[in-house]
């Protein structure tokens, strides 16, 4: 070891931005040198080639059939995804004792949750992004249309991987926020939990209405109020189901509901992480 | 000195008067670790606190550093509440055994640690390229920290608390792990520091190590702060011996009065 520990004179943080880019960047590399990330890629190429043979069984509806299952498995693997390390990504932090390097640095526990969430954010868009391209490809080589019947099937990929990608930028919100206070298997369950009553927020809403008693009737409707209505986003991918692109209006309402939900969830994380001590 | 740095370094850079710390043990009992604890560390000295395990040593370090609350006392760090994030850009920590991400190498960690005080570019570049021949971790810098050995660990704990160049620098069981060479390291580290001016406060169970680095003890027993003093006034020759017999005396008391 060399005697001298001499260094200039540090100039503190004027820029907020620099330490949540740092955390994104950690949580990037993270996720990305994970081998799970690997797994499902590989995962995601075996359901591609399935679709190209269940696709030659069926007669004229291959690349129908390659495109629904495709982006059926790029969901499942970003929402898997999503979830479980959206359910470790505050979690580990706290088990490793990672956070007692980063919270006695002057980092405010806002600039933690936002760069948490922008480096996971990313990964997962890098990931859909290439799982989505490997898809386009796949239907390219099943069935070497015009350009101008590819140009088509590449703005219905592109548009059913935008409303995945918000979807599970939902989801990592959420799974963020219940990963600051519980365990990576609660946070699991009540991640799952969450999508799924956003998924049948209409069922919460129909019970509001049938309940006869006013506390149980005032419950569903709080619920309801209070969780995402997701159905929204079911009703756009219908749309799109049958080869039609959803009015602009519609996507950007679903991006701003969703984007909304997003700040709100990352904001009470940021308030628990706040008011948390780190025994 | 210039006459307003000697106005300055007569300023108490640590000041923590009767804090007391409970926590929950197992079946909700409440155990107070810290009873009253009250602190007074200088500008400039190296203050070392021992005591046995489960003192409260690591729980002082958290509540002058904001991850822990007291519930009730008063702390001011450099003349800031504890966790004040501009007396935190002047604050080195390096916790107990401490654990980096294991997916970074030793330079990355280190590049991600500069950042979050603000730092960047070539001054952070050469900041590390510094540390790490100040730690001597040059040749492994650029493997993934999950292949250190807890030495190693130790040493580069040490380079990320020293990123900032701080004023004061907080140092939990700082030799825990080093083998001879990376204790004698270690301790060379802390005495340049010193003649730099830092402050340094630690926690150590190794008496021949608070015995020559240290200016001032306090022996920390049961929450309590059992007894202070200069280490002069222990050893003029930092004899480890002495600061032994001064532990032994005073951790001993208590139990002899209670026995019959």
């Amino acid at each position: 070891m060399r005697d001298d520990t001499s260094v200039p004179p540090v100039k503190t943080a004027a820029n907020p931005i620099l330490p949540v880019r740092a955390i994104a960047v950690n949580t990037f590399r993270e996720v990305a040198r994970d081998k799970v990330v690997y797994t499902f890629f590989l995962f995601a190429v075996i359901i591609s080639f399935f679709g190209l043979a269940l696709g030659s069984l069926s007669v004229g509806q291959d690349v129908r059939i390659i495109l629904d299952l495709g982006m059926c498995g790029i969901s499942t693997i970003g929402g898997i995804i999503a979830v479980f390390a959206g359910a470790n990504l505050v979690y580990k932090e706290l088990e490793k004792k990672t956070c007692y390097l980063i919270f006695t640095k002057p980092v405010a526990a806002w600039q933690f949750i936002l760069g948490k969430y922008i480096g996971l954010s990313i990964c997962l868009l890098f990931l859909i992004l290439g799982m989505g391209a490997f898809l386009a490809l796949t239907v390219y080589l099943a069935d070497p249309a015009h350009l101008l019947v590819m140009t088509e099937r590449l703005k219905w990929i592109g548009l059913s991987l935008l409303l995945t990608y918000l979807e599970l930028l939902l989801i990592i919100a959420a799974a963020e926020f219940f990963s600051t206070f519980s365990s990576p298997i609660m946070s699991v369950v009540f991640t799952v939990s969450f999508w799924l009553i956003g998924h049948s927020a209409a069922s919460l809403q129909e019970l509001s209405r049938i309940f006869t008693n006013p506390a149980m009737k005032q419950l569903s409707a709080v619920l309801y109020w209070t969780l995402p209505d997701l159905q929204s986003l079911t009703r756009a991918r219908a749309v799109i189901m049958y080869g039609k692109l959803p009015t602009s209006e519609l996507t950007l309402y679903l991006s701003a509901y969703l984007i909304a939900y997003v700040i709100i969830l990352l904001v009470l994380a940021a308030l628990v992480s706040e008011k948390r001590e780190l025994p | 000195m210039s006459e307003a740095t000697a106005v300055e370094s007569s300023k108490a850079v640590i000041e923590a008067r009767d804090l007391t710390k409970e926590r929950e043990s197992f079946l909700r009992k409440r155990l107070r670790v810290l009873d009253g604890l009250s602190l007074k560390v200088e500008r400039g000295m190296t203050y070392g606190l021992v005591g046995p395990n489960g003192a409260g040593k690591t729980t002082t370090i958290k509540l002058l550093l904001g991850l822990l609350r007291a519930d009730q006392g008063s702390i001011a760090v450099l003349g800031a509440p504890p966790g004040d994030k501009a007396a935190l850009c002047k604050i080195g920590f390096l916790p107990e055994s401490p654990y980096f991400y294991s997916h970074l190498t030793g330079r990355e960690f280190l590049t991600f640690s500069g950042q979050l005080y603000g730092l960047s570019g070539k001054l952070l570049n050469e900041r590390i390229e510094q540390l790490l021949a100040t730690v001597s971790l040059q040749k492994k810098a650029d493997e993934r920290t999950g292949r250190y050995s807890k030495g190693m660990l130790q040493r580069l704990g040490l380079a990320q608390a020293l990123i900032n160049d701080p004023e004061l620098l907080f140092l939990d069981e700082p030799m825990s792990g080093l083998d001879p060479i990376g204790r004698m390291d270690m301790r060379r580290i802390i005495e340049d520091l010193k003649s730099k001016g830092k402050t340094v406060f630690f926690n150590s169970h190794l008496l021949p190590d608070v015995a020559a680095l240290c200016e001032r003890v306090g022996l920390l027993s049961g929450g309590k702060l059992l007894a202070e003093a200069a280490i002069e006034e222990i050893s003029p020759q930092r004899d480890a011996r002495a600061l032994e017999e001064f532990f032994l005396k005073h951790i001993k008391a208590p139990t002899e009065e209670v026995a019959p």
